[in-house]
Parts: structure tokens; C-alpha cells; sequence
């Protein structure tokens, strides 16, 4: 294999775990509630811009800013969750899309009213680090701090889901709400957690994601159809099929921009996300759980 | 121990429930009885905080439960056994059980409820590890009687606990049910089958149209036309 091949696979695995780990979030929320969060990837953004504005204030590196960004985010799902759609929930999935996509535009225009439309660039002290796998394989030290943490935390998710009362409250309400309900779980609470959790995943994704990336207003549209692509690729609430899905398309993406010029390159994750709904429509793994 | 007081439940225009008045005392066992519609399920739907009630109040052990939210009247006490048993499919039995005792009150002893289920079912026991998803109806059944039991309620409501069951399952179940009773468990079971339920429970209430038609001993009960009629629509 040739280096710029390794390159590009090494390259999309470490930012496909971090597109897995974005979508576990969107998975989860979706999982308890059966909300679409269209507006998942512009708090990304938010949480980007909310990085670059403590580094110019406080000068603070995006790392440690994630402890600030990390609650905030966790009470924004929540408030979201519990006075805008909470409310909505049930009437019709359209209201709900509509809706999510309202905060989308929100926030998308809020960030470009506030910071204006130019790539704004926030340094980490590990930004110029560089990592040599061999001599002509590069990787950017921050690439990797982003893989290793977004696997940690999806270990510590599943473990969550699956050997906590907490995890098994989420996993009845998705499987049946009603009979959650009679086993004395709060129903409204647990929805409202795991939104805020979902929300806290952001918070950390855009910490991991901002370091040697130019922060601009309207890219969150592009993590949004990222993580829906992978969450679809995935089967929607299955939990390895979505960090699949989530290594699908980063390396696809990867590929695509060393092996095909300019725009072209751009579209191959998408291409590889038709050919897949094409041929294995069910998502790459059986839906299992 | 349960008193229900003149309640009224709906949904949107359609008026349900009128006027329902039910009493059970501690370690009764007593059945609910009435056709298809006669608002069996919505009364104890209510009972379980499932559907609020427009007007009337609940209460158990003295303490007005009405308007509550289901995980609250469980960890007050109260616990269901829904129709069509509503199981986790994709757990095992065994988180099948933890999740019935994950209320607060039931929380603390709940591995030594959890063992009184597997000794009533050996069958479960056997399967410990297995998805609630592959289990027979009956055995269903008895995972869903079980999951209500690590609740540790003071009252248990059964739904339709015969439905779709091999004559001899529910004859297994129905023996459960009074050995359970025996043990000194208040239990509300509601029942299509008039027979079974007449055979087992002590005393009996009879809906018909949203309202309480009769109630008396069983034994009276099963002789007055008044059942037939509310049962028959005759």
C-alpha cells in the first residue's frame, strides 16, 4: 500500500470516531423520545464558537474550555428538550423537524450576526504537534487526542446503557414507554437526561473537533448530514452499527479528498451512502438492539 | 386500602368512566368484570396514572394518589400488570426483573425479590439470561407477573393476565395468583373469562357502559342476571 493510502485511512478511522461519537448522540436521543434533531451539528458550531470566544477573552486553550462549554450544553438540551419539544412531541413528526430546524437557522444566523462569516481560527497548544507514524505518514497529534477520547467515551455510553438502571430505563422507554412507565420509571426525566447527555456529546465533539479547524457559521449543516448519514448507516439505535457508520464515513470522506479532485472528492461520502442504502438498505450490521 | 370515589374519566368528548366507586381491602383478592368497552382498561389505567381522571378521587392506605404520574403510584404501591404484557423484548429476563424493581421503595431489596420470582417460576430461572423476545406467551406472562413483583406492591393490578394462553398455562398462572393471595397480597384482577375469574376471586365488581352495574361476593354475583346482562348485553 502506498503512503498516501495509509495516510488517508488512518486519517478518516480518527475523525470517523468522533463523527460515530456525534452520532451516538443524535442515536440516543432518537432511541428514547423518536426525535430528529435536525439542528445537531449547528451546536457543534455553537459549540465551536463558544470555544473560539473563550480563547480570544480568557485565552483559553479549547481543551479546557470544554469543562465551561460541557455544563452549558448539558442545560441547553435539557431546556430544549423540556419547554420546546417536549410540548411538540406527539402532535406530528413534521412540527418536530420544523422546529429543529428553526434552532438550525437560529443559530446559524445568530453565530454569522455575532461573528460575521469569516473562518475564524482557534490555536491549541497541541495544534503544530505532529505525530510520525513513518516517515512520510503524518498525523496530526490533535486528530489523535479527538480519536482516543470519542472511543473512551463511547466505551463508557455503552457501559452506561447496558450495565446501569439508568441505561436500562433509556433501552424500556425505547422499547416500549408505557410499560417503562409502569415499572416506575420517570418517563419525562429520562428523556430530558438523555437530551442533555446527547447535548454534552456536542459540547465535547466541538472541543476534540475545533483544534486546526477554522470555525464558520455554516458548517453545521455539513455534521448534521454527517451524523444522519451515519445513524442511517447505522440502524438508527444500534450502537457498534453507528461507530461503523461513523468510521464508514470518515474514511470514505478521507479517500475521497486525497483520490478525487475538488468538489468530486467532496461527494464520495455521500456516494458511498447511496450505495449503500442500495445494496444493504437494513444498515451495515442487523439491527440487533 | 384502595378507595375509588366517584370517578370520571375520558378522552377529549367521549365520556368513559361514570361515576366508578370501587373499594378493596387489605388482602382481598377482587375481580373486575364487563365486556369488551365497558372501561375496565381505562379504569385501571387510572388507577396506574395512566390516563388522568376529569373528576373523583384515589387513594390508597389514605394517601389521594388522583392526578399523579405513574412512577410515582408505583413507588406509592400500586403496580400493573398490563394486557398483552408489554415485556422488554430485547432484554434479558433477567433486566426484565431489575427494571420492575427500579422504583425507590422497591429499589433497596431488590435481589431478594427478585430470588421470591425465580422461586415461584423455575421456568424463568432456567432462562435467566435468556431475551424476554423468545419466551412463549406464557412464560411472558409469568416474567410480566414477576417484573410486577420485584415492585413489592401493596396492591397488584393483573389486565387480562388468561389472554391468549393455553388452558393449561393459565391454570399454572391462576395457581401462582392464589398462592400469592394467600401470602396475604391485595391483588385487583381485571378478566374476561367470567368463570375463572368467579373461581378465584372473593368478591367481584361488574362495569357495564362506564358504570358500576354490581358488586357483591362472587358466589352472588355469578347467580344474578344482572352479570349475564352486562356481560351478554342482554
Amino acid at each position: 500500500m502506498d503512503d498516501i493510502l495509509v495516510q488517508a485511512l488512518i486519517q478518516g478511522l480518527l475523525i470517523g470516531a468522533t463523527y460515530g461519537f456525534i452520532a451516538l448522540g443524535l442515536g440516543i436521543i432518537y432511541s428514547v423520545s423518536g426525535v430528529i434533531n435536525f439542528s445537531h451539528g449547528d451546536f457543534v458550531t455553537l459549540g465551536m464558537f463558544l470555544c473560539y470566544s473563550l480563547w480570544s477573552v480568557l485565552s483559553l486553550d479549547p481543551y479546557i474550555s470544554i469543562a465551561i462549554t460541557l455544563p452549558v450544553f448539558i442545560v441547553i438540551g435539557a431546556v430544549l428538550y423540556r419547554y420546546l419539544i417536549q410540548p411538540i412531541v406527539g402532535v406530528h413528526m413534521l412540527m418536530i423537524i420544523q422546529l429543529t430546524l428553526g434552532v438550525s437557522f437560529i443559530l446559524q444566523n445568530g453565530l454569522l450576526m455575532i461573528f460575521g462569516g469569516q473562518p475564524l481560527r482557534t490555536p491549541s497548544a497541541f495544534e503544530a504537534k505532529l505525530l510520525f507514524v513513518t516517515d512520510s505518514v503524518i498525523l496530526r497529534l490533535t486528530l489523535v487526542v479527538a480519536f482516543v477520547v470519542s472511543l473512551i467515551l463511547a466505551c463508557v455510553l455503552y457501559w452506561l446503557l447496558n450495565r446501569t438502571d439508568f441505561g436500562r430505563s433509556v433501552r424500556a422507554i425505547h422499547q416500549n414507554p408505557r410499560a417503562a412507565a409502569l415499572m416506575g420509571i420517570n418517563v419525562t426525566a429520562v428523556r430530558t437526561i438523555t437530551f442533555a447527555a446527547g447535548f454534552g456529546i456536542l459540547a465535547i465533539a466541538a472541543g476534540l473537533l475545533l483544534p486546526g479547524t477554522p470555525a464558520h457559521p455554516g458548517m453545521g449543516l455539513r455534521y448534521t448530514v454527517i451524523t444522519l448519514m451515519v445513524i442511517i448507516l447505522g440502524g438508527m439505535t444500534n450502537f457498534f452499527g453507528i461507530v461503523l457508520g461513523g468510521f464508514l464515513i470518515g474514511v470514505s470522506e478521507a479517500i475521497g479528498t486525497v483520490y478525487v479532485s475538488g468538489i468530486m472528492g467532496m461527494m464520495m461520502p455521500y456516494a458511498i451512502f447511496v450505495l449503500m442504502l442500495l445494496f444493504r438498505p437494513q444498515g451495515i450490521l442487523r439491527r440487533a438492539s | 386500602m384502595l378507595e375509588v370515589s366517584s370517578l370520571n374519566a375520558g378522552y377529549g368528548r367521549v365520556k368513559v368512566l361514570d361515576d366508578v366507586s370501587l373499594t378493596i381491602k387489605r388482602g382481598e383478592m377482587v375481580a373486575l368484570l364487563g365486556a369488551n368497552n365497558a372501561g375496565k382498561s381505562t379504569l385501571i389505567h387510572c388507577l396506574s396514572g395512566l390516563v388522568p381522571p376529569t373528576s373523583g378521587s384515589m387513594s390508597l392506605d389514605g394517601t389521594d394518589f388522583t392526578g399523579w404520574p405513574p412512577h410515582r403510584i408505583v413507588e406509592l404501591g400500586i403496580s400493573q400488570v398490563p394486557e398483552g404484557r408489554l415485556i422488554f423484548p430485547q432484554m434479558t429476563i433477567r433486566e426484565n426483573l431489575l427494571l420492575g424493581g427500579i422504583n425507590r421503595r422497591a429499589l433497596p431489596d431488590r435481589q431478594k425479590s427478585t430470588d421470591y420470582v425465580l422461586d415461584l417460576f423455575p421456568r424463568l430461572s432456567e432462562r435467566i439470561d435468556q431475551m424476554a423476545g423468545t419466551l412463549s406467551g406464557g412464560e411472558q406472562q409469568m416474567l410480566a407477573i414477576g417484573r410486577g413483583l420485584v415492585a413489592q406492591p401493596k396492591l397488584l393490578i393483573l389486565d387480562e393476565p388468561s389472554l391468549g394462553l393455553s388452558p393449561l398455562m393459565v391454570q399454572l398462572i391462576f395457581r401462582v395468583l392464589r398462592q400469592l393471595h394467600e401470602a396475604g397480597l391485595t391483588i385487583l384482577l381485571v378478566e374476561q373469562n367470567l368463570n375463572l375469574a368467579l373461581a378465584y376471586a372473593s368478591r367481584c365488581y361488574v362495569l357495564e357502559r362506564g358504570s358500576m352495574v354490581l358488586n357483591g361476593l362472587s358466589s352472588d354475583v355469578k347467580n344474578d342476571p344482572r352479570t349475564r346482562k352486562a356481560y351478554l348485553g342482554l
